[in-house]
């Protein structure tokens, strides 16, 4: 098993390259944690929430001589942030007990998903194929790194927001068929 | 699928999300729109599209780990 506990040093002595390292290996894991919370809580907030704590955090981590720590860790603070946002919300108490319930049912060992490096030149192969439009609307939201929304985006191409909100996602179809025709089946965690 | 209710998945499938006056990040707008079932489609989607995302990207990054390394850096937009 891959243990992130690597990069643990240079994270607490403040270096955000290394956190970005853990960052790759963790995010998938962190994000599949939140699935029970789909329905009632937007997850990619409270996931984002979730490592910027991670983050401020890392110094106090105590490795406990088993693997992962700060995923560990880190998947603590994605569960209590999901259920505080349950709460804020004022979603049924007996929800909550629910989802928590269903949690502790899913708790496994904390594993980072690794990525597969020969992925990268077959989805390159099948992006330079798309159409124009759809190919920049999908380059737009890339370079972007989630910090500008897509009404920003579809002014900076000329496009009406509906018409650039169809080109990601023929994007993304058109991506997916080309990679499934490829022979790479991305599926869930 | 009907255009509207496409578009609003495809929008909070991004990893844009607006900051409330503290400067924590809020639910998209959007989210709240979607039907309970449109939300579960939507953590799919997006946990695929962050996948590629990561993929593409040299350092194995995707939008949601670039938008949560440019608020460490002060990098942000």
């Amino acid at each position: 098993m891959t243990d992130l506990d690597a990069h643990l040093p240079s994270i607490v002595s403040g270096d955000p390259r290394a956190f970005a390292a853990w960052l790759a290996g963790a995010e998938g894991a962190v994000r599949a944690s939140l699935r029970s919370f789909a329905r009632v809580v937007d997850t990619e907030a409270v996931l984002q929430e979730a490592l910027l704590r991670t983050w401020q955090v890392a110094p106090r981590v105590q490795p406990d001589g088993r693997p992962n720590a700060l995923l560990r860790m880190a998947l603590r603070i994605a569960r209590n942030a999901a259920i505080d946002e349950v709460r804020r919300a004022r979603q049924d108490p007996t929800a909550i007990e629910a989802l928590e319930a269903a949690l502790h049912r899913e708790e496994g060992p904390a594993q980072p998903i690794p990525v597969d490096p020969m992925l990268r030149e077959r989805i390159e192969a099948c992006r330079s194929a798309l159409p124009r439009q759809p190919g920049r609307a999908l380059a737009a939201r890339l370079e972007a790194r989630g910090g500008i929304d897509d009404r920003a985006l579809a002014e900076a191409l000329q496009m009406q927001l509906n018409t650039f909100l169809k080109n990601v996602g023929r994007a993304r179809r058109l991506l997916a068929e080309c990679l499934s025709s490829a022979g790479v089946i991305l599926g869930g965690s | 699928m009907s255009d509207d209710r496409e578009s609003l998945i495809e929008v909070v499938i991004s990893a844009f999300r607006p900051r409330d006056p503290r400067g924590r990040l809020s639910s998209h707008p959007g989210w709240h729109d979607l039907s309970p079932d449109d939300r579960e489609l939507v953590f799919d989607e997006t946990e695929l599209q962050r996948r590629l995302e990561a993929a593409m990207d040299p350092d194995g990054l995707s939008s949601t780990a670039q938008a949560v390394l440019d608020r460490i850096t002060g990098g942000d937009r």
